[in-house]
């Protein structure tokens, strides 16, 4: 790879970098707080290298949660990537098998949002995409490692540490108020999981929530339109009708 | 450490298909479009049943009380402060501060 191929890589991801390294010392600190040990921090950092899901396993396992609802959770919070990954099949289509398996590895929200871009702007070689989300990749983590050690270090109170976590779901919950019907699904996912919990004391009520909630999201959305669609029809035989009238 | 291994290998097959899988074999095209917008609503739901499924607890029991759960305030907060400056950062700031606050005079 040339030298340019890398700083050109290494630049289009720095601004991520940073809000990698201040994320990925949080989620080492609460990984460690969730009882997983240094080493154990940056093998799953290394090997499944998912921001919001690690935050999520941390949160999970402090609440208690068994390991398969946890897992199950993780599929379906990761499932959003399957579009992103879809969307750059075209970019990569004549690079190798290995190619497509590591950076396929490290796709994640901000390295598509940068590879994306670029590669539609069209100066973008592959090489320097794979450059971009390396890059990304080894300072995540490196920053979860980090934030381990610093939680091994320090004594940190529960409850506040786990508020940090709540705090930052709050504002990914908030970031996805895209339309109205995305904010009444997040409702009904909270009215959901406070009901099932309060019922069965288990967390599997996070998993039928978020199942019950997105088709609730998605059931207004389509029905929004085929009222749009009645409407729009509505006008078109009154003014067909009105044009009559005029004759 | 046995769970370990089994929640570090699951959750990393769980995250590497839908990674993998598509780029390999898709085309943005080839996807359906009720599945890819019913996709758009599952990370608020996880996101909500995340926070819901703690701040409206307190030592394992429903409780709505802001003088004894004391996460119920700060969580307003957060919410005004991420609605306002959709910050990541902000938001953890504020509610560290207001959490530690509480957790002192109260």
């Amino acid at each position: 790879m040339k030298t340019a191929t890398i700083q050109n890589g290494v630049k289009a991801a720095s601004p991520v970098m940073v809000s990698y390294i201040a994320l990925g010392m949080a989620c080492g600190v609460v990984l460690y707080d969730a009882g997983i040990s240094i080493f154990g921090i940056g093998l799953m950092s290394v090997l499944v290298y998912a921001g919001a899901a690690q935050f999520l396993a941390a949160s999970m396992l402090v609440l208690g949660a068994s390991i398969p609802s946890v897992i199950l959770m993780v599929f379906f919070l990761n499932l959003r990537h399957v579009l992103m990954s879809a969307s750059l099949s075209s970019f990569v289509k004549d690079r190798s098998f290995g190619f497509i398996s590591l950076f396929s590895h490290v796709l994640t929200d901000e390295s598509y949002g940068i590879n994306y871009t670029k590669s539609r702007e069209g100066l973008w070689t592959t090489d320097e995409a794979m450059m971009t989300s390396l890059s990304t990749y080894g300072t995540w983590v490196l920053s979860t490692i980090i934030g381990g050690a610093i939680g091994s270090q320090f004594q940190v109170n529960t409850t506040i540490m786990n508020f940090a976590l709540i705090a930052m779901f709050l504002c990914m919950m908030v970031q996805q108020f895209i339309s109205r019907e995305h904010m009444i699904a997040g409702l009904v996912s909270a009215g959901v999981t406070v009901l099932l919990m309060v019922l069965f004391k288990h967390n599997i009520a996070l998993v039928i929530a978020t199942i019950i909630a997105s088709f609730a999201g998605y059931g207004l959305e389509v029905r929004k339109e085929r009222r749009k669609d009645r409407k729009k029809d509505k006008e078109i035989q009154s003014d067909l009708k009105g044009g009559e009238s005029h004759e | 450490m046995n769970s370990y291994w089994t929640l570090t290998l699951g959750m990393a097959v769980v995250t590497y298909l839908p990674r993998l899988l598509p780029m390999l074999l898709l085309s943005k095209k080839e996807i359906s479009p009720s599945f890819s917008r019913w996709m758009t609503y599952i990370p608020v739901s996880i996101f909500s049943a995340l926070v819901a499924s703690d701040i409206f607890f307190w030592n394992g029991s429903f409780n709505i009380n802001p003088a004894i759960n004391i996460k119920l305030i700060p969580s307003v907060l957060v919410f005004f402060i991420a609605y306002k400056t959709k910050s990541l950062l902000w938001s953890m700031i504020i509610g560290l501060v207001g959490i530690t606050l509480l957790w002192i005079f109260l």
